[in-house]
C-alpha cells in the first residue's frame, strides 16, 4: 500500500527547487504535478531522456518500408497491372504512399505509445485522486508528491514541504 | 534630450505590438474565461443556430438517401464533365482544413506565440472540414460500399489490388493520414484541458464524462517529460502533411493531360490557396465566436491582425499562381493551353462579351474579385484592424476559393481538345444540396464543439502568461510602468551604478 505526503505551491519555481532538495537529500517516488509543463523540473527530479523520439523514428522507417513493400508487391510481384506498357515497379510513382505510410505509422505510435506505455494511461483511478484539493493540479496550482517509506510518520516531511514554501500540504494512501 | 520622457514613452508604447493577452490576467482568471462556459447553459442563440445546423443536416441527409439509393445519375455530372461538385466540394473543403494545421504545427514549430490562443479552434475546424471533404470522393465512386476494396489495399476475394500508380491512390492515403494525424494531434492537446474541465465541473457526471475523456490525466511531471516530446514530434509530422496532402490533391489534376489541369506550378499553388481558404474560414468562425464567447482578452485584436497579414500573403502568392499559369499557356505556345485560358475565361474579350459564349466566364471573374481584389483592404491598417471589414472579406475569400476549384474543374473539362464532344454542366438539386447540407454539418459540429469542449488551448495560454510574466521580469521591464528607462539611454556613470 502506497503512501503519498502531497504539497501545494502556488507558482511553478518554488516546486522545482522543492523538488531538488528533497531528491538531493535522498527522498524517493517523487513527482511534480503541474497544469502545463514547468521549466526545469526534469533536471530537478532527474528524469532520463525520453525514448520517444527514438520509437517515433522506428516506427516512422518500419511505415515507410512497409508502405513501398505493400505497393511493390501488389503491383509488380502478385498481380501485375500493365498499362501502356511501363514497368511494373516504377519507385518514383511509389513515393507519396511510402511517405504517408511513414507519417502514419509513426503518428499512430507516438500516439499510442505514449498514452498506454509512456504515460500509463487510461487509469481513472490514481492515490493522489484521494485528495479533494488535489482538483486545482490541473487548474492553477503545482503539486509535489513523495512516497512515505514503510512505517514512516508523514509529519517531518510535511513540515519540510512547509519550510520550502508550500501551501495546503496533505497524506494519501492509496485505497486497497 | 530634447524629448520629454513622457513623449519618448508613448513613442515606445506605439511601437510595441499589441498584447498577447489583454488585461492583467492569471491562471484563475484564464480558467475562468475559458472554461466556464462550458458549463454555462446554452444561449437562445446557440439554441437556434444548433436548430439551423440540425436542418440542414437533414438536408444532407435526404441529398445522401437519394445519392446512394439512385446513384449519381442524380448528380448534373455529365461527360464531358464527370468531375464536378463532387471534387469541387472535395478540394474546397480540404483546403479549408489546412489552415488548422499550419496553425498548429507549423507556427509552433516557428515558435509563434500568438498561434496559442486560436490553435485548438483551427485544429477543430481541421478535422470538421476534412470529414466533410471526405464525403465527397466516396459518393464519387458511386458505390460506396465498393469503395473499400477500390481504395484499401486489403486481401479481398476479387484478388485485385488497387493500382498505386495512380495519384487518386495517393489521394486516398494521403487525405486519411492527415485526418487520423489531425484528430490525434488535436486530443492529444486536448487531454491536460478535458483534465481540467473534470476538475473544474461541479457535477458527478461531468466529473465522471470528462475524466473519462481525459483518461484520467493528471499533469505528472514523468508524463509531461513525454507529452512535451510527442507533442513536438506530432507537429513535426503534421509539418510536411500541410504540404504534402495539397500537393497531392493538386497531382489529382496536374499528372493529367487536360489543359488547365496539366501544370507545374499546381502544388504550390495549391497549398498556398489551402492556406488562403483555411484563414479565410478560421476568421469567418472566429470573429463571431470571440464574441459570443467572451474571449476577446484571449484572442485579441493581434491575432486577428496577424491572421489578416497571413491571408494577404498568401493571397499575392495565389495571385502570382494565376498570371503565371495565363502567361504560360501563351508563352508554351500550346494552342489548347492557350485557348483554355485566353478564349474560355474571357481574358481576350472581356467578362461580359464572351459570357454569351461560355456561361461560365462570369464565375473566373468573380474569383479574381473576391481572391486578389477583395484582400488588398488588408494593405490598410484600418482592414485589418476592423473586425466587421475583416469578416466580411472572408467571406468572399470564401467564396472566391469555392470558384477557384469550379474554374479549374469545371471550365478546363467542359471544353477540352474537341469541339465535338463539348457539353455544358449544370448542378441539380441533389449537388446544391449536398454543398450546403456539409455547410451546416460542419457548422452542427463546430457549435457543439464550442459548447463541450475548451475552445481555446487553456494549458498553453497559461504556459505562455507565464513565460510572458517570466519575461518581463527577467528583463526588468516593468510593464509601461513611469520609471522605465531603456538601457541605451542611460548615462555612463549610471551603468555602473547599476
Amino acid at each position: 500500500m502506497k503512501r503519498l505526503v502531497l504539497a501545494e505551491f502556488a507558482e511553478p519555481e518554488p516546486l522545482v527547487e522543492a523538488a531538488r532538495k528533497l531528491r538531493e537529500s535522498g527522498r524517493e517516488g517523487l513527482d511534480a504535478y503541474s497544469p502545463y509543463p514547468i521549466h526545469g523540473i526534469d533536471e530537478a527530479l532527474q528524469l532520463p531522456r525520453s525514448k520517444v523520439p527514438l520509437v517515433a523514428l522506428i516506427a516512422g522507417l518500419a511505415g515507410a518500408t512497409g508502405g513501398y513493400v505493400l505497393q511493390w508487391w501488389t503491383n509488380a510481384i502478385d498481380y501485375e497491372i500493365n498499362v501502356a506498357n511501363r514497368p511494373p515497379h516504377a519507385w518514383p510513382t511509389n513515393i507519396p504512399v511510402t511517405f504517408e505510410s511513414g507519417v502514419l505509422v509513426c503518428v499512430l505510435t507516438i500516439f499510442f505509445g505514449s498514452l498506454f506505455y509512456f504515460f500509463g494511461l487510461p487509469r481513472t483511478y490514481h492515490p493522489v485522486f484521494e485528495a479533494e484539493a488535489f482538483r486545482s493540479a490541473s487548474l492553477d496550482k503545482f503539486w509535489i508528491s513523495a512516497e512515505l517509506r514503510e512505517g514512516e510518520e508523514p509529519g517531518d516531511l510535511e513540515r519540510a514541504l512547509r519550510e520550502l514554501g508550500a501551501g495546503r500540504v496533505t497524506h494519501v494512501k492509496e485505497e486497497d | 534630450m530634447a524629448i520629454s520622457a513622457a513623449a519618448r514613452l508613448e513613442a515606445r508604447r506605439a511601437l510595441e505590438p499589441l498584447p498577447l493577452l489583454e488585461g492583467e490576467q492569471d491562471d484563475g482568471t484564464i480558467n475562468k474565461t475559458l472554461l466556464d462556459y462550458v458549463w454555462r447553459k446554452p444561449g437562445k442563440g446557440w439554441l437556434l443556430l444548433i436548430g439551423l445546423g440540425l436542418a440542414g443536416t437533414g438536408l444532407l441527409t435526404l441529398a445522401l438517401v437519394v445519392t446512394i439509393a439512385k446513384g449519381i445519375g442524380m448528380w448534373g455530372n455529365n461527360i464531358p464533365v464527370a468531375w464536378a461538385f463532387g471534387i469541387i466540394n472535395f478540394v474546397w473543403w480540404i483546403g479549408i482544413g489546412h489552415a488548422g494545421t499550419l496553425i498548429s504545427a507549423i507556427l509552433l514549430l516557428f515558435q509563434q506565440k500568438w498561434r496559442t490562443s486560436i490553435n485548438r479552434f483551427a485544429e477543430a475546424m481541421t478535422l470538421f472540414a476534412v470529414l466533410q471533404a471526405a464525403l465527397f470522393p466516396v459518393l464519387h465512386t458511386g458505390r460506396p460500399w465498393f469503395a473499400i476494396y477500390w481504395l484499401f489495399p486489403y486481401p479481398s476475394t476479387n484478388r485485385i489490388w488497387p493500382q498505386f500508380k495512380s495519384p487518386l491512390m495517393w489521394d486516398v492515403f494521403a487525405v486519411s493520414t492527415y485526418f487520423i494525424t489531425s484528430l490525434l494531434f488535436w486530443y492529444l492537446g486536448l487531454i491536460p484541458d478535458l483534465a481540467a474541465l473534470r476538475d473544474s465541473s461541479t457535477s458527478r457526471w461531468m466529473r465522471r464524462i470528462y475524466g473519462t475523456l481525459s483518461f484520467g490525466w493528471r499533469g505528472s511531471a514523468r508524463h509531461w517529460h513525454h507529452y512535451k516530446i510527442a507533442y513536438l514530434l506530432l507537429a513535426g509530422l503534421a509539418t510536411p502533411l500541410v504540404l504534402s496532402v495539397h500537393t497531392i490533391v493538386s497531382y489529382d489534376f496536374a499528372v493529367s493531360v487536360v489543359p488547365g489541369w496539366h501544370e507545374t506550378i499546381f502544388p504550390p499553388y495549391f497549398v498556398a490557396g489551402a492556406v488562403f481558404s483555411g484563414f479565410a474560414m478560421v476568421m469567418t468562425l472566429m470573429v463571431p465566436a470571440r464574441r459570443f464567447l467572451k474571449l476577446k482578452q484571449v484572442v485579441t485584436a493581434r491575432h486577428l491582425e496577424a491572421m489578416c497579414k497571413i491571408m494577404l500573403a498568401t493571397s499575392l502568392i495565389v495571385g502570382y499562381g494565376y498570371l503565371m499559369e495565363h502567361f504560360l499557356s501563351w508563352y508554351s505556345g500550346n494552342p489548347y493551353d492557350f485557348y483554355q485560358y485566353a478564349n474560355r475565361r474571357g481574358i481576350l474579350h472581356g467578362p461580359f462579351k464572351s459570357a454569351a459564349q461560355d456561361p461560365y466566364i462570369p464565375i473566373f471573374w468573380l474569383m479574381v474579385f473576391c481572391n486578389i481584389v477583395v484582400p488588398s483592404i488588408f494593405w490598410s491598417k484600418f482592414g485589418r484592424t476592423n473586425v466587421y471589414v475583416m469578416w466580411v472579406a472572408s467571406i468572399f475569400i470564401n467564396v472566391g476559393m469555392w470558384c477557384e476549384r469550379f474554374v479549374i474543374v469545371v471550365i478546363s473539362l467542359h471544353r477540352d481538345f474537341l469541339p465535338s464532344s463539348w457539353g455544358l454542366y449544370k448542378p441539380t438539386w441533389v449537388d446544391l444540396s449536398l454543398l450546403f447540407g456539409t455547410i451546416c454539418f460542419f457548422s452542427l459540429l463546430f457549435l457543439l464543439f464550442l459548447k463541450f469542449l475548451p475552445a481555446v488551448a487553456v494549458q498553453e495560454v497559461k504556459e505562455m502568461r507565464h513565460e510572458l510574466h517570466k519575461e518581463h521580469e527577467r528583463h526588468e521591464i516593468p510593464e509601461f510602468s513611469q520609471e522605465m528607462v531603456h538601457p541605451m539611454e542611460l548615462e555612463v556613470g549610471e551603468e555602473e551604478k547599476r
